[in-house]
């Protein structure tokens, strides 16, 4: 889990800080940083996995605007800060920790090894795939049938806890299936209620699809510690975007679903006004992403004083797309433009 | 009896099927695809389109409506002057547009109009699912409440002891949802009796009943009046009443968690 983040001249994110919790969903324009958030934490991830650099930060041109992250973490973690920066450049290739014991950076760093980046492609994800998992669900997905396939065979009972909910989430579908094809290729398929019939992934839409990964992700047996998703609606129904915020919140309150594992952190960008009403109760798992000119800033919803009586008023997502909440993208204003070409004459 | 149903989620309207057949005594058919608002205001704002649809392109006897109050005014029998109008009581709001949009459609499928049924849970629907169960909840306390300024429970507390936890799933939402509402299924009397606007929705409902051909108010069913609304019904037999809810209360005790 990371605490919060804080961004200087990285891309848009100038000069912002950004706490997170166990599930975060970031709201705001295209250009006001959510994938930079996302990036970051790839970087993070990159680089943790490097040899820790002893070395002092060089020192680097004062006129140039260098970027830098700088990290911290929860509860056992608080004593640690990670600080990224450029050794040259402009990209962050130098990690720093400040720690008061380098074991407890060993074990983060394990921890942090295993974030993910999400970014479902259905045609990887139809696609039939060799048996390997190396480390759990691709980042496109595209070993998709590979990963049912390992449950199938070493966890039978977490494979028909899983089956259940893909019937249930999906309930034209009876059941989900791994078979080999005859390349030796491992195709997953789902059997329709109807007449059996096996329907292979290639012939499944794109929003199952992704259905199907994220059912894989809420039940793998040993998820990330970190997942960040793109887009969390795309290919999704709007009245699925409930069960799909469920799925993922089995990731980040396992406790709240008799699960006996660490929380995965999750952060999901989206820019659907009907995923963000389903955070009426929980507007504190909000980021708004505000972008003015070429700096992009991230505030909490729940930090709004007003927000008590404004969610008496409305939906969330209506008052997102309306601009009250912030988080829209600029416009140009043709009547001002007009008014400094033409200013009126005394 | 078909009919559609406009509430927020799945685990709602699961639960609202229960109940409209217990106040009606028997099944229903329910028009589907089934019918979901956003909340409040997109259910007023949907609904002269769904009245509309329910109206032309289906056989459906009638629409119910279920949406939560929030902290908006509690309607009242006070509310049912005729003329009268209070801006902020959504029951008020939702049967303004059932009229208004009503008025303007012809008759069509050899009926007058849809007809209409409203329910409003307050401050939402998990208030009528802790009734029986908790005796802290009902409609007066949660008006003694806004009167004093200080709410006896909020919304998330309410999920909170329906569902035992802050973010239940869909599916936990749907089964407790169903529980709540089938132990209403033999006897409404007292979820009519501490929640005044879920006896509003069940005086509706039987207004329909008596609207059903075969019966004596079917002749006139026909531009038949707005039917008096929330009708406080005598406490079923041994029910102290939402004031002084009690324990010891013989015929309805409070169901054992």
């Amino acid at each position: 889990m990371i605490a919060s983040i804080h961004f200087r001249h990285f891309k848009a994110l100038r000069a912002t800080s950004l706490h997170l919790t166990a599930f975060n969903l970031v709201i705001g324009p295209n250009g006001s940083g959510k994938s930079s958030l996302i990036q970051a934490i790839q970087r993070l991830r990159f680089l943790s996995q490097q040899p820790l650099d002893t070395e002092l930060q060089p020192s680097l041109s004062p006129e140039l605007q260098h970027p830098e992250l700088v990290f911290r973490f929860p509860p056992p973690n608080e004593g640690i800060e990670v600080k990224l920066s450029c050794r040259a450049g402009m990209v962050c290739d130098h990690l720093h920790v400040s720690a008061i014991s380098s074991d407890n950076w060993e074990v983060l760093k394990q921890s942090l090894v295993t974030s993910r980046v999400y970014m479902f492609d259905h045609y990887a994800m139809a696609a039939p795939c060799t048996g390997a998992v190396e480390e759990g669900l691709a980042a496109n997905g595209g070993n998709l049938a590979a990963v049912y396939h390992v449950i199938k065979r070493f966890d039978p009972g977490a494979f028909a806890d899983l089956q259940a909910e893909v019937v249930r989430l999906l309930p034209e579908f009876s059941g989900l299936d791994v078979r080999e094809n005859s390349e030796g290729l491992l195709e997953l398929g789902l059997i329709l209620r109807e007449d059996r019939e096996f329907i292979p992934a290639e012939g499944l839409s794109q929003g199952v699809l992704y259905m199907l990964g994220y059912v894989a992700l809420a039940f793998d047996p040993r998820p990330p510690s970190v997942v960040c998703i793109e887009d969390l609606d795309r290919g999704i129904h709007p009245r699925k975007l409930r069960e799909l915020c469920d799925l993922l919140y089995r990731l980040s309150y396992p406790e709240q679903y008799g699960l006996h594992r660490p929380p995965t952190q999750v952060i999901a960008t989206t820019h659907s006004p009907y995923l963000l009403d389903q955070f009426r109760d929980h507007p504190e798992e909000v980021v708004i992403a505000e972008k003015q000119g070429r700096a992009a800033t991230f505030s909490r919803l729940v930090d709004r004083p007003d927000l008590k009586e404004l969610l008496q008023e409305g939906s969330l997502g209506d008052m997102w797309y309306s601009g009250i909440l912030g988080g829209v993208p600029e416009e140009s204003d043709p009547a001002a433009e007009a008014v400094t070409k033409n200013p009126l004459q005394p | 009896m078909k009919l559609a149903i406009l509430s927020e989620s799945p685990a709602d309207e699961a639960a609202l099927r229960v109940l409209v057949e217990a106040v009606l005594r028997g099944p229903v058919r329910l028009v589907r695809p089934g019918l979901r608002a956003r909340g409040w205001p997109n259910v007023s704002q949907v609904m002269p389109a769904i009245l509309r649809h329910l109206h032309f392109n289906t056989d459906a006897d009638g629409l119910v409506v279920v949406v939560d109050a929030d902290d908006s005014v509690v309607h009242t029998p006070h509310h049912d002057r005729p003329d009268y109008f209070h801006p902020q009581c959504r029951m008020c709001k939702l049967r303004a547009v059932y009229r208004q949009t009503m008025k303007k459609l012809p008759p069509a499928h050899g009926r007058e109009r849809a007809l209409r049924a409203i329910g409003i849970a307050v401050p939402a629907i998990e208030a009528w699912y802790l009734c029986g169960r908790d005796p802290t909840v009902s409609e007066q306390a949660w008006i003694e409440g806004q009167q004093k300024g200080v709410p006896p429970y909020t919304r998330a507390e309410l999920k909170k002891r329906v569902y035992d936890t802050e973010r239940p799933s869909l599916e936990h939402e749907t089964r407790r949802a169903m529980q709540e509402a089938l132990r209403h299924r033999h006897d409404c009397r007292r979820l009519e009796y501490d929640f005044p606007s879920f006896a509003a929705l069940a005086q509706d409902l039987r207004g329909w009943k008596a609207a059903q051909p075969g019966s004596g108010a079917a002749a006139s069913r026909a531009g038949r009046p707005e039917p008096a609304s929330s009708p406080v019904p005598a406490p079923p037999p041994a029910c102290v009443g939402a004031a002084a809810p009690s324990a010891a209360n013989g015929d309805l005790p409070p169901v054992k968690a």
